[in-house]
C-alpha cells in the first residue's frame, strides 16, 4: 500500500487517505463528536465514549484492526476500519465499517475508502470482505458497495433495532477477492 | 518531437546470467525490420502478448514522438520491448493539452528471459529522454493483460511487482475514476510527474484524474 493517497471528491474537495496515527486522537474525537447520534447508533462501538477512541489510537499496531482516515485539510472527514481474526476458520475474512462526516456524504468518499480497503485486504491475502449493513437506514451504503461488486449473501429479518425500537433487517454484504482469472 | 540523437546514449549493455544483451531506444522501423522477433511473444491459454508480430512494432515506431525500446541478444534477436507513446485521441489524458502526457503502453520480456531484470532496463531507456521532465508519463496496469500463468503470480503479486518496478523510476500510484481502471481493484494507475512541470499543470492533472472541472 502506498499512503498517503490523494482523492478529489465530486465538488472538487481534495482529500488525503492514510492510516490513523496516534497523534490523530483529538481529530478523531472531534470527527465522531460531529457524527449524528442516529448514525452512531448502528456502529459496533460506542464512539461517543472517549475511552474507545483513546484505545484505538493507542493500539494502532494491532494485527487484527487497520484504521484508515480521510482528511480534508486537518479535519478528519471519514474513518474506516478493517477487522481480521488472524486465526482459525475465518482468518481469510475481513470485516469493515465506514463512516463519513455528514458534510461530505454523497461525494464518493465512501467509495474511495472502500476501494482502499479492498486493496488493503488483497495485500493482506484476504479472500472475502464482509460488511453488515442495516436495511433502510444504511441503504446508501448498501447501494454503494453493490456497485463495487459486493453481493447480499444473507438478510436477517428484524435483526437490528433503531433508536426508537423499530426493527430492521440486517444485510450481510460479501465480496470475494480473486487471486487470478478464470480459464473461460 | 523526441529524437534519438538528443539522448545521452541510445543503447546500453545489459548483462544477464544467460548472456549479454543490448537495450536500444528510439528504434526506427528500418532498424526493427533488421531484427528477428522471438516467437514466445505469442498467444497462450491465459495470456496473449501485447504485440505478437514485429511489424506492429515497426508501425508504432513510425509514429511521431514514439519511443520503441528493444532488448536484443547478440544475434539481433528481440527478446523484450517497451513502447512510450502519446495517449489515443479519445482518451481523457489528451485533455491536459497536446504533448503533455505520454503513456508507457507496453513493457514485455519473453518468458525465457524473465527474472533477469530486463524490464527495469527497458523502462529506464523509455524514460531516458530529458524532455520527459516537462511531461507526465503514466502507465495503466490492466490485470487482464498480465501473464499470471507464465509468472506463477497472483494478480496482487503481479500488481506489487509493477508497483516496485515503476516506483524505482519515480512513478507514484495515483487514484483515478477512469472507468476502465476502476473495473477491477487490482488494476493500477501510476504516473511520473516531470520535475520541470508547473504547479498549474500538476493541479490540472489532479482534476483530470477525477474527471472534475472546478
Amino acid at each position: 500500500m502506498r499512503y498517503p493517497k490523494e482523492c478529489v471528491l465530486k465538488e472538487c474537495q481534495e482529500v488525503v487517505i492514510r492510516p490513523l496515527e496516534g497523534k490523530d486522537e483529538p481529530l478523531l474525537r472531534r470527527f465522531f463528536d460531529e457524527i449524528p447520534e442516529e448514525n452512531r447508533w448502528y456502529m459496533r462501538y460506542d464512539v461517543a465514549d472517549s475511552e474507545v477512541i483513546k484505545k484505538w489510537c493507542e493500539h494502532i499496531d494491532s494485527d487484527t484492526v487497520e484504521s484508515i482516515i480521510a482528511l480534508c485539510g486537518d479535519q478528519i472527514i471519514g474513518h474506516c476500519s478493517l477487522h481480521v481474526r488472524g486465526f482459525g476458520s475465518t482468518r481469510h475474512v475481513g470485516r469493515f465499517r465506514i463512516i463519513i462526516h455528514p458534510e461530505f456524504r454523497l461525494q464518493r468518499l465512501g467509495t474511495w475508502m472502500t476501494l482502499d480497503l479492498i486493496q488493503l485486504s488483497m495485500d493482506k491475502g484476504l479472500e472475502i470482505l464482509r460488511t453488515d449493513l442495516v436495511v433502510g437506514p444504511e441503504d446508501v451504503a448498501i447501494d454503494a458497495v453493490r456497485k463495487l461488486d459486493f453481493v447480499k449473501r444473507a438478510e436477517i429479518k428484524d435483526y437490528a433495532k433503531d433508536s426508537q425500537g423499530n426493527r430492521h433487517n440486517l444485510a450481510i454484504m460479501i465480496k470475494r477477492l480473486h487471486r487470478g482469472w478464470g480459464d473461460f | 518531437m523526441m529524437k534519438v540523437c538528443d539522448l545521452p546514449s541510445p543503447e546500453i549493455e545489459w548483462p544477464t546470467p544467460a548472456g549479454k544483451l543490448r537495450i536500444r531506444c528510439g528504434c526506427t522501423p528500418d532498424e526493427i525490420r533488421g531484427y528477428t522477433f522471438d516467437p514466445q511473444f505469442g498467444t497462450y491459454a491465459q495470456f496473449r502478448s501485447l504485440y505478437t508480430k514485429r511489424e506492429t512494432l515497426e508501425k508504432i515506431a513510425d509514429r511521431e514522438g514514439t519511443n520503441v525500446v528493444l532488448a536484443l541478444t547478440e544475434a539481433d534477436h528481440i527478446i523484450g520491448f517497451g513502447v512510450l507513446d502519446y495517449p489515443e485521441p479519445n482518451e481523457r489524458w489528451t485533455r491536459l493539452g497536446p504533448k503533455r502526457m505520454m503513456e508507457v503502453k507496453a513493457i514485455e520480456v519473453c518468458r525465457d528471459w524473465r527474472a533477469a531484470h530486463i524490464a527495469k532496463g527497458i523502462l529506464g531507456m523509455l524514460l531516458s529522454h530529458p524532455l520527459l521532465e516537462k511531461m507526465i508519463v503514466y502507465m495503466v496496469g490492466y490485470s487482464w493483460t498480465w501473464d499470471l500463468d507464465g509468472t506463477g503470480k497472483t494478480a496482487q503479486e503481479y500488481r506489487n511487482l509493477l508497483l516496485h518496478l515503476f516506483s524505482s523510476h519515480g512513478f507514484i500510484e495515483m487514484q483515478t475514476n477512469e472507468p476502465n481502471i476502476c473495473l477491477k481493484p487490482e488494476n493500477l494507475f501510476m504516473a511520473r510527474v516531470g520535475k520541470k512541470l508547473s504547479d498549474e499543470i500538476i493541479q490540472e492533472f489532479k482534476w483530470l484524474r477525477f474527471g472534475v472541472n472546478p
